[in-house]
């Protein structure tokens, strides 16, 4: 026989996890809005880094940047595997099909090695390039790597050249 | 009501160095100190309010389910305070982001839910956290100090020079994995043996 010992753990653990459930949906519902609002003014700002003073629209996934009518580029938000996980790279590409700016939005590389892949020292390096001078100087490319942090360089790389056959396809 | 119930979250009973635990989060933070403050925040905002409902709902929590319980009421803080934040503050959610989600780890919490909240009256409970919090915050800007000081060569909080560059060649071991371990332990067998802890 079930006892009333039995029924009461259950009867609390449950009772418990639904109204935690319905509390956690409540507050998700009443910011999702606002979070997703916060990430696009993020990513706004980072694009604006790279393309200042334009304005931005989105387009089938990809980022048409405008100034005074004008469109001066495009850019686009791509995923590569890193050492130490996914990141998350934004590559703002000219009409021409040069580099215009890169920034990395998140990533899990190693702190301190790794992650000097997002500072302006590494990422300048792309600016004005074409897809075809975009590898590695050891891997017969003009993109000096950072010291000690070979995968993660490569994997930026890759992101920028994904970056750029994205938007060119 | 007593003032041992914060202090000795300080120093005796110091969660990180006298109780040696959590250190899953702690080892992985502590390599700048900025990141070890934006933890501090959030661990104590999240050990005090979860502990404070343990605290009060004890009566209502079966002994056979309070462990998953618990942590339930643990997840559930943590996810709420990370969705406010992440909507209400984005700046601060870019610094916090990945902290608060690994305090549901933190076995802290959940030892002193455990240990205290779950048998002592909610005052006592407030003072026992936040003695917790402070210890917790404590240990982890000194390790973290030392691992950025001595693996980059400099102290950087919020992109202000705290302590000036002195180290021209840098261990960056120091903010890698092993860095973290060397660091504890030579923390640990100096405190022991000033018989601090």
């Amino acid at each position: 026989m079930v006892g009333k010992k039995e029924v009461k753990p259950v009867a609390v653990l449950v009772i418990t996890c639904v109204v935690w459930g319905a509390l956690l949906g409540l507050i998700h519902g009443a910011t999702k809005e606002r979070i997703e609002e916060a990430e696009r003014a993020e990513l706004y700002r980072t694009l604006s880094e790279i393309f200042p003073g334009a304005q931005f629209s989105e387009e089938n996934g990809r980022y048409v940047c405008m100034e005074n009518g004008e469109v001066v580029g495009y850019a686009v938000v791509v995923e590569e595997r890193g050492f130490g996980g996914r990141m998350e790279v934004v590559v703002g590409v000219s009409p021409e099909g040069t580099v215009v700016g890169v920034r990395v939005v998140s990533h899990g590389e190693t702190p301190g090695l790794g992650s000097k892949i997002t500072e302006e020292g590494f990422l300048a390096q792309f600016g004005g390039k074409r897809l075809e001078e975009i590898a590695l100087k050891k891997d017969g490319g003009e993109i000096e790597a950072v010291t000690g942090a070979t995968i993660s360089s490569r994997a930026a790389v890759r992101a920028v050249r994904k970056g750029l056959e994205n938007l060119r396809g | 009501m007593k003032v041992q119930e914060f202090t000795k979250g300080i120093l005796k009973r110091n969660p990180v160095l006298g109780l040696v635990l959590g250190l899953c989060p702690v080892l992985a933070i502590t390599t700048r100190v900025e990141n070890a403050l934006g933890m501090s925040v959030a661990f104590t905002f999240v050990i005090v309010l979860s502990n404070l409902l343990i605290s009060l709902l004890k009566r209502f929590i079966p002994r056979d389910v309070r462990i998953p319980t618990f942590i339930v009421i643990i997840a559930s803080f943590v996810t709420i305070v990370e969705m406010l934040i992440h909507g209400y503050s984005p700046s601060l959610y870019e610094q916090l982001g990945i902290f608060l989600p690994l305090i549901t780890v933190n076995c802290i919490v959940l030892g002193r839910a455990e240990a205290f909240a779950s048998k002592r009256p909610v005052p006592e409970t407030l003072l026992d956290t936040l003695g917790m919090s402070v210890g917790f915050s404590l240990s982890i800007l000194v390790i973290s100090f030392l691992r950025e000081f001595f693996g980059t060569g400099k102290v950087l909080v919020f992109g202000h020079q705290v302590v000036p560059g002195l180290l021209s060649s840098p261990a960056t071991g120091m903010i890698l994995p092993p860095g973290a371990f060397l660091v504890m332990g030579i923390l640990l067998a100096l405190l022991k043996k000033a018989r601090v802890i």
